[in-house]
């Protein structure tokens, strides 16, 4: 029985506007890389085709090169690509697809679903019905024709949709593109190959989402996969593999700071994500000067380590300690600033300046005492 | 602090030792002149000091010309109770030892241990300048430098600071910073790289925010783009799809086949109106005929009246021709009338003409023969006076005298009357009465009777027969007189001669009759001249024209006709008024005669025509074929009648047909199902046309790759505005900081300004009572504010740069004094070294400072070194000569 590759939202010409450039770029290359992995992913499971449910690119306009480059990401696998226009890449009368069409970028087995008629695989006697977009946004259910396409006798009948199955996910309520969720019965479908959402998410026993191949942002969970799916007779449940193709965990931390072993603790959870993950930190509590240095520290060697790091800490206030002033010297009207500055950390309106001044006065004050100094910090390194 | 001991051993000056010992506390004075070694000994203080021993670079410290000597330098002092004992050797064996009680320190140590007690830098390398000195550069005042305050002052400022803040630490807090200064320093350094001076943003912070800036308008415009890209794309679709929905329903060819309808519809119509056309025309052509028959029966009716009307027409005619023709003979005699009367009349007038000519011809005659008259008496009247006046002229010319000829004359007379009675006076009487018959002869001429002589001369008297006597008269005078008188008879003889006349009274006479000639001669003159103003010759001529007039006339006269009796003609003008009279009846006449010929014709031609008319009708109305022509008429007319009858029904009914129809209408209709389908058409091919375009136009944007091109900006843009943000922070928290800083530092240096004003006050008191020495925030003396001395102004502002120079120098020295007692309450040592000081002074303010430095000297060491032991001898110590110090030293 066949067996297919069901991927989707690859949204190549993506660019992330959060992260450093080089991040950023890197980032954007790498769902390009995940295209390759799925192509390579497909020839070595000799699927009988790859079902990609839309957004295959990110916009439509993307430069030439980007096209090019998309498409020959698939060369690793031969069988058909069969293709779905989503809402980023609809089929307009003038889109991203005609474009590469007049390039002469599309490869011959890449197989474009335009229009809503079933598509035929007659070497493995499946029908694959499309509900391709041709406007950005619709609000009608596209996948309704489903219900009443003939299919030759004996066929899979198998439906790609891009859109939001009703009443399942949290925001698909008034969302457009919608799908209904008992599409797969209603229209006898054995297996229903969704796209939209990026995480990999299973409908019924016939409708999955695959998600994204490569994460793309921080609050879908199961991104970063494909699913290999195997169909058995007609109506039969179809099984589906979630396979990992991505190269980048996605990761959101908020993290409260008070006491040394705080840091401590975050450094280790620091040493244990995955290197080139992306980590969006967000901090808060107090530190004392020390912890304040060597969380600085940790963050310079973990951004070092992952592919991003932001670190949120406007909420984390630097706090001195008597001693950590002793230590600094700062005597004098020095000291009377330091106070000055520790209360205005308090006020809702300079508190964020306060600390970064404070933070700023400990650091030249620590470059201002002699190099005896540090060695009261042994465990900083 | 006190100094105790100082020695130097080939140090400058002193190539051998020279001790300073048993120095006291208060004031020491050091005297001698210039080049005892003073300023030696003061420089070996400082060397001991502030020099690094190891340094190779203070050549100037050996000898002069002794490069080999190591300078040596020893000293001892007391500082809280501990004996201090200083040894430093320079170039050559260079050591520095400390013993502080029972301590030791050597080399760096000692020299660092120093710094931190006096409170000064040590160079890094080479020699010490005057930035290192801190608190010793300001209480050491070297010669001549005691009015420079603020470089000194400034360069102990941290040193100054940091001590007196270790002793006012208690009262003041922990107030003032040790490395404050240069804190702040960095701290503006590094907002400066953010920030300007007045708070704008500049360097890095101005290019992100530029950036920013720059990078949103393109974000903007990219977007712009994209959506206008979008809106193409979606109204290409619309056009497409309407394009489609066109294609399949063709609807322009429903409207093709409306006009086409129409249009049959109206070619029927049209049809029909051609039909009533030549309906209308038939009819109209009936209706004529029937006018045309209807008229020729009424004309066949009216003949017969006609001719009657005819035949009186003739008559009428022939009557008037008849008429006219009697009135031929009286007119034709009125005009022979007229033409004779005017032949007369014309006659009559010629001879008037003739005789008048005449007339006038005679009066001239006349008047030309009475001008020859008269000319030719006035001719001979004026020849006559012309031969008179030719006369007279040659009477003149010879009666003619010359007149001064007779004036000589005259006057010779009268000079020879004047020489007579002298003769006679002198002359020689010669009075003889002779017997009668008696006689002599006096000068040949025989004398007889009585009488008397007068002799002038030799005078013969012949007495006949007596003999003769001669009487000579006497003298001379006779004899010239006789000689005058001869003279003058010969002049007189001559002009008489001249004149041609006898004696003077002919010749007066002469020239009387010669003026009256000449008066003749010119009224001869004058009367010729009236009569003939231009000459005899032209009078003649004159005279001559007039009679060839006069004969011309005669001959015109002559020539005239014969003559008449005419005195019955009329005068010539009479006549010819009379002439016009009798033309204009002629005219008149000849008028009334060609009038009449005139109408004469017409009547014949009326009558002509009359009769025409009359054969015309007549032959008419006799006419064999016009019963005929009646009778044909009646009938065709009732045939046109019902004709034209069934004519009218028809175009009734077609033209109701036509109403019906409305062609107008449909022409309209024709027009706009065509107009439609065009209009149809049109758009679909402009829609084809437009998608084309928009098909090449989005292709051309698509390939710009537009929206990755705004992504990649949108990236661009969030990178530099979280770069800008983290910027302002850290500029916001940088000049948080700087503002912090230089506030702190101002409240503390607020607070020690306090006791340094006092300490200033204390010793102005002195010199300026009731003044004060302000200080700035960086405890550097400012201005000195004292009681004015105008009395309009309360206080007298003068800032120390602004002071004499001796003033200057005074308040200099009493801010260092000022220092010292501050950095004693500090616990810190101090030592007052005073080379030369105070030279400036006059000897009032002088005498004033010599209380000032006494009372400094209670609580301060100082070491005073002087030229002017004089000035100095009232300080209440006993001077040290250097000179004999060194020559005891050295002995």
């Amino acid at each position: 029985m066949p067996r297919f590759l069901h991927t989707a939202d690859w949204q190549i010409g993506r660019q992330y506007t959060r992260f450093e450039q080089d991040d950023a770029m890197a980032l954007a290359e790498a769902r390009l890389s995940a295209v390759e992995r799925l192509a390579a992913l497909a020839a070595e499971e000799q699927v009988d085709a790859v079902l990609v449910a839309g957004d295959i690119f990110d916009a439509q306009t993307l430069s030439e090169r980007t096209l090019h480059r998309t498409f020959q990401a698939l060369a690793a696998y031969s069988g058909p690509w069969v293709m779905l226009p989503g809402n980023h890449d609809a089929a307009l009368v003038e889109s991203v697809w005609t474009r590469a069409a007049r390039m002469g970028a599309i490869p011959a087995n890449v197989h474009l679903l335009a229009s809503p008629e079933p598509f035929i695989l007659a070497n493995i006697s499946t029908a694959i019905l499309p509900a391709p977009l041709t406007q950005r946004q619709t609000y009608q259910d596209l996948t309704v024709w489903f219900d009443h396409a003939e299919t030759p006798e004996g066929f899979l009948r198998i439906g790609l949709a891009h859109g939001s199955v009703t009443g399942l996910l949290a925001e698909s309520v008034d969302s457009p593109n919608p799908i209904a969720a008992d599409r797969a019965a209603s229209a006898r479908l054995d297996y229903l190959a969704l796209g939209d959402w990026h995480g990999c998410k299973q409908i019924d026993a016939h409708t999955w989402y695959s998600g994204t191949p490569e994460a793309d942002r921080f609050r879908n969970n199961a991104s970063g996969q494909a699913l290999l799916v195997s169909l058995k007779a007609p109506e039969e449940a179809p099984s589906a593999t979630p396979v990992e193709v991505g190269q980048h965990g996605w990761h959101q931390w908020q993290r409260q700071l008070a006491v040394t072993s705080d840091v401590d603790a975050l450094m280790a959870e620091l040493q244990a994500l995955p290197a080139r993950s992306v980590l969006d930190l967000t901090l808060q509590g107090q530190l004392d000067l020390a912890s304040y240095q060597r969380l600085e520290q940790a963050l310079g060697l973990a951004a070092g380590r992952q592919r991003s790091l932001q670190v949120h800490q406007d909420e984390l206030t630097l706090a001195p300690t008597a001693e950590d002033i002793a230590a600094l010297q700062a005597d004098g009207y020095v000291g009377s600033v330091i106070e000055d500055l520790q209360q205005r950390q308090q006020s809702d309106a300079e508190g964020e300046t306060a600390n970064e001044a404070l933070a700023i006065l400990a650091g030249l004050l620590l470059d201002q005492t002699p190099a005896s100094q540090s060695q009261e910090h042994p465990s900083c390194s | 602090m006190q100094l105790i001991s100082l020695k130097v051993s080939e140090f400058q000056q002193f190539r051998t030792a020279c001790m300073l010992s048993d120095l006291t506390p208060g004031i020491n004075l050091f005297t001698g002149p210039n080049e005892a070694g003073k300023s030696t000994l003061v420089r070996a203080i400082r060397a001991a000091f502030f020099e690094r021993h190891k340094s190779s670079t203070l050549s100037d410290l050996q000898p002069w010309g002794d490069s080999s000597a190591s300078p040596q330098v020893s000293l001892a002092f007391d500082w809280q109770g501990q004996h201090w004992q200083l040894d430093k050797r320079f170039l050559q064996r260079k050591r520095c030892d400390l013993q502080v009680g029972d301590t030791h320190y050597s080399g760096d140590e000692a020299e660092e241990h120093l710094a931190q007690l006096m409170g000064y830098a040590t160079p890094a390398r080479g020699a010490s300048k005057a930035e290192h000195w801190g608190i010793p550069g300001l209480l050491w005042v070297e010669q001549g430098a005691g009015q420079h305050i603020r470089d000194p002052a400034h360069h102990a400022g941290e040193h100054l600071q940091s001590a007196l803040s270790q002793h006012l630490g208690d009262a003041l807090g922990e107030v003032v910073s040790s490395g404050g200064d240069q804190l702040i320093q960095q701290v503006e350094q590094q907002r400066g790289k953010l920030l300007t001076p007045t708070g704008k943003p500049t360097g890095d912070l101005r290019d992100a925010q530029q950036a920013c800036h720059t990078l949103a308008e393109e974000l903007a415009e990219r977007e712009e783009q994209v959506s206008r890209y979008q809106d193409q794309v979606d109204h290409l679709g619309q056009l497409q799809a309407k394009q489609y929905e066109v294609a399949s329903q063709r609807p322009w060819e429903a409207q093709r086949e409306k006009a086409k309808a129409a249009e049959t519809q109206l070619a029927a119509v049209e049809k029909l109106r051609e039909q009533q056309a030549q309906a209308q025309k038939t009819l109209d052509d009936f209706q004529h005929q029937q006018q045309l028959n209807h008229q020729q029966l009424e004309d066949f009716a009216a003949q017969a009246t006609q001719l009657e009307e005819r035949q009186k027409d003739k008559q009428k005619a022939e009557q008037q021709l008849a008429q006219c023709k009697e009135q031929a003979a009286p007119i034709e005699h009125q005009r022979e009338a007229a033409s004779q009367h005017y032949e007369d009349a014309r006659q009559i007038l010629t001879a008037a003409r003739h005789k008048a000519h005449r007339q006038r011809l005679q009066q001239q005659l006349k008047g030309a023969e009475d001008k020859v008259r008269r000319l030719a008496e006035t001719l001979a009247k004026a020849r006559e006076l012309h031969q008179q006046r030719q006369e007279l002229n040659a009477q003149h010319q010879r009666q003619s005298v010359d007149i001064d000829a007779l004036e000589r004359l005259r006057k010779l007379e009268l000079q020879l009357g004047q020489l007579q009675a002298k003769q006679e006076m002198l002359a020689t009487r010669l009075a003889y009465r002779l017997e009668a018959g008696q006689q002599l002869i006096i000068d040949q001429a025989p004398v007889a009777g009585e009488g008397e002589k007068r002799l002038l001369r030799a005078t013969d008297v012949a007495i006949p027969g007596v003999g003769t006597l001669t009487i000579q008269p006497g003298g001379t005078d006779v004899a010239d007189l006789l000689r005058q008188q001869q003279n003058l008879e010969a002049d007189r003889e001559a002009l008489l001669q001249q004149l041609q006349v006898t004696d003077l009274a002919s010749a007066e006479q002469q020239a009387s009759d010669a003026r009256e000639l000449a008066h003749k001669v010119e009224q001869t003159a004058l009367r010729l001249g009236d009569l003939a103003p231009k000459g005899v010759d032209t009078l003649a001529g004159e005279h001559q024209l007039a009679e060839q007039e006069r004969s011309a006339l005669a001959a015109s006269l002559a020539a005239l006709p014969a003559h008449q009796d005419d005195a019955a003609l009329p005068t010539e003008e009479l006549a010819s008024r009379q002439l016009e009279t009798a033309q204009a009846q002629l005219e008149e006449a000849e008028q009334a005669r060609s009038h009449h010929q005139q109408t004469l014709t017409l009547a014949q031609q009326a009558l002509t025509n009359a009769e025409r008319e009359w054969q015309r009708l007549a032959a008419a109305i006799q006419a064999p074929d016009r019963q005929e022509r009646e009778q044909s008429a009646q009938r065709r007319l009732i045939e046109l009648k019902a004709e034209v009858e069934q004519l009218q029904a028809d175009i009734n009914t077609r033209q109701r047909d036509i109403d019906a129809a409305n062609p107008t209408v449909l022409a309209q209709d024709i027009k706009r199902f065509s107009d439609s389908a065009d209009a149809m058409e049109y758009e679909a091919r402009e829609r084809a046309s437009e998608i084309e375009r928009l098909k090449t136009r989005l292709e051309t944007l698509g390939a710009q790759g537009l929206e990755e091109q705004r992504d990649a900006l949108r990236q661009q843009l969030e990178s530099q505005q979280r770069r800008r943000l983290q910027l302002e922070k850290r500029a916001k928290a940088l000049d948080l900081l700087l503002s912090l800083l230089k506030r702190e530092r101002q409240v503390v240096t607020r607070k020690l300004q306090a006791p340094l004003q006092k300490h200033l006050n204390h010793y102005l008191r002195l010199i300026f009572p009731g003044a004060t020495l302000s200080v700035d925030d960086n405890l550097l003396p400012q201005a000195l504010i004292r009681a004015s001395s105008h009395p309009h102004q309360a206080q007298e502002h003068g800032e120390l740069a602004a002071l004499s120079f001796g003033a200057q120098e005074q308040m200099g020295l009493i801010s260092r004094l000022a220092y010292a007692d501050l950095l004693r309450e500090a616990g810190r040592p101090t030592l007052i070294i005073l080379d030369d000081a105070l030279v400036h002074c006059d000897r009032e303010r002088l005498e004033q400072m010599k209380r000032i430095l006494f009372d400094a000297a209670q609580r301060h060491q100082i070491l005073l070194f002087t030229c002017h032991p004089q000035h100095w001898d009232d300080l209440g110590v006993a001077p040290r000569d250097l000179v004999s110090l060194k020559r005891a030293t050295s002995g």
